[in-house]
């Protein structure tokens, strides 16, 4: 399974990819990695991984000079597979997390390398043994321009306020574009079954699963914690638990 | 002036910027919001509906489908993706599109370009930043006078204000101000304070006027202008006012 994430910022895209990941790496069923294309800090913590700044090393990519392909691609002799085996970072249940990297004052550029490293990942990791969650950052800018691609479906997480309605159906209409995969919603922090409505609605799209308003989650976020560990038997860590099921069956 | 607020996704970055150029507008201030992040929602938070503050957003989107003329200066370019929003201020989309025209003033240069050229000291500019801090780590001298940084009471969003205040230093911002929205837990306040000693750190109390504002698309100026979080944004006003008196 392959799986985006996309939605306004502070929507709770990460705290649900973070718990998805935990709850399918936990099924020992092939292993889990989770890919954050975010240059803000985010998903780490919500894997309950130790945030770090550092990106894949340069020493994964060589320069690249095929006409039509990206600058830089894997070294030779390196798979997709291998790179995460090297370099991912293994958190709890052995979920696997490669981020592309976390900027600050020294600027995007410092990335250069691993952005190319970290899509060939995205696009060349077998789907035989291996699950993939995606972190995209929030708004409308990456979701479809290179990062979200490597997706079979692209889950937009959706608040039941106006701005978030406004986010998801933006990244709706961008999912018109050839070769973009399927989308549909979360419907997150939700108080009643009206929301859940409300955001099939307002968006258009359709909602997989709705994930009530819990205090929890917002304490975890306080200390920096993993919602799952934080407070494994919460409503919201329970919804979330039935959507890492619908999100397997929706492939299988 | 110009005032830029950034925070992470979600902080309330979108909603400070609203409160404030309103409450600015109000004071007497000639405002010119703009809103500079890719996804666009600024108008609702000054007010101005979601029809509206949709139709501006697609105006923008047409440039980058190349279905629509592009402006030739700054005053058209202000005048073209925006419009007179409430109480006297000038509200436009001028957020960054996929297929721009290198030099051209309405789309080839970006929200730090922009910010740069406009220079009018009778004006005050209210600009809401792309999330996260991409935009600092490009923005020159004399772009931005004073930094409002977004940040609440979680881990996250704390280290994304501690990236965007060494930006802020690296790159000569002298007047920052640390907004701490959503505060709920009575130390909230006092370990936020602790984060960002040295700095000028102004509370903003959880409020559900502000849920309310946002579920509804209105800006909290128009249904709840008196509500504790609203009274503690539009006293941002007064921070500003002491950095440099209207004209």
């Amino acid at each position: 399974m392959r799986a985006a994430f996309a939605g306004k910022g502070g929507s709770g895209k990460s705290t649900i990819v973070g718990t998805v990941a935990r709850l399918w790496a936990r099924d020992g069923d092939g292993r889990t990695v989770v890919l954050d294309s975010d240059v803000m800090p985010g998903l780490a913590g919500a894997l309950g991984i130790p945030p770090s700044d550092a990106p894949i090393p340069d020493e994964v990519v060589e320069a690249s000079d095929v006409e039509g392909q990206p600058p830089f691609r894997l070294r030779t002799g390196l798979s997709a597979e291998q790179a995460v085996a090297q370099y991912a970072i293994e958190g709890p249940d052995d979920v696997l997390l490669v981020q592309l990297g976390k900027l600050r004052t020294d600027g995007v550029w410092t990335l250069r390398g691993s952005q190319h490293a970290f899509r060939q990942i995205a696009r060349e990791l077998p789907r035989d043994g291996w699950h993939v969650l995606g972190d995209l950052p929030g708004g409308t800018r990456q979701p479809f321009f290179g990062w979200g691609r490597f997706a079979d479906v692209m889950v937009v997480v959706v608040e039941p306020t106006v701005k978030s309605f406004m986010t998801a159906r933006r990244i709706g209409r961008l999912a018109t574009e050839p070769d973009a995969p399927r989308v549909v919603a979360v419907a997150n922090k939700v108080t009643s079954d009206a929301d859940r409505r409300l955001v099939a609605d307002e968006t258009g799209l359709e909602v997989i699963a709705a994930i009530p308003a819990d205090p929890a989650v917002r304490d975890a976020d306080r200390r920096g914690l993993a919602l799952v560990d934080h407070a494994p038997t919460g409503p919201a860590t329970g919804a979330i638990g039935s959507l890492a099921v619908t999100l397997r069956e929706m492939v299988s | 002036m110009k005032i830029a607020v950034v925070g992470k996704g979600g902080s309330g970055k979108t909603t400070t910027s609203g409160v404030l150029a309103r409450e600015l507008a109000r004071r007497g201030r000639e405002v010119v919001a703009l809103d500079c992040d890719t996804n666009a929602n600024l108008g609702l938070s000054l007010g101005m509906g979601v029809e509206t503050a949709e139709h501006l957003v697609s105006v923008r989107e047409q440039l980058d489908a190349g279905e629509a003329d592009h402006a030739t200066s700054i005053p058209e370019l202000l005048d073209r993706f925006g419009r007179e929003g409430p109480d006297g201020l000038h509200f436009a989309v001028v957020a960054r599109i996929e297929h721009s025209d290198p030099g051209c003033p309405c789309c080839g240069m970006s929200p730090h370009e922009l910010l740069e050229a406009l220079d009018d000291p009778g004006r005050t500019v209210i600009a809401d930043l792309e999330a996260g801090i991409g935009t600092l780590t490009r923005v020159g001298p004399g772009a931005i006078d004073v930094l409002v940084v977004v940040v609440e009471p979680t881990e996250k969003s704390i280290d994304v204000a501690q990236r965007a205040l060494e930006l802020a230093d690296e790159r000569g911002i002298h007047e920052v101000l640390v907004v701490a929205n959503r505060l709920e837990l009575d130390d909230d306040l006092a370990n936020l304070r602790t984060r960002f000693e040295d700095r000028d750190v102004v509370g903003v109390p959880d409020d559900a006027a502000i849920a309310r504002a946002d579920r509804a698309g209105e800006s909290p100026m128009d249904t709840d202008p008196d509500s504790p979080a609203v009274t503690a944004l539009r006293g941002l006003a007064d921070r500003l006012g002491q950095l440099q008196p209207v004209a």
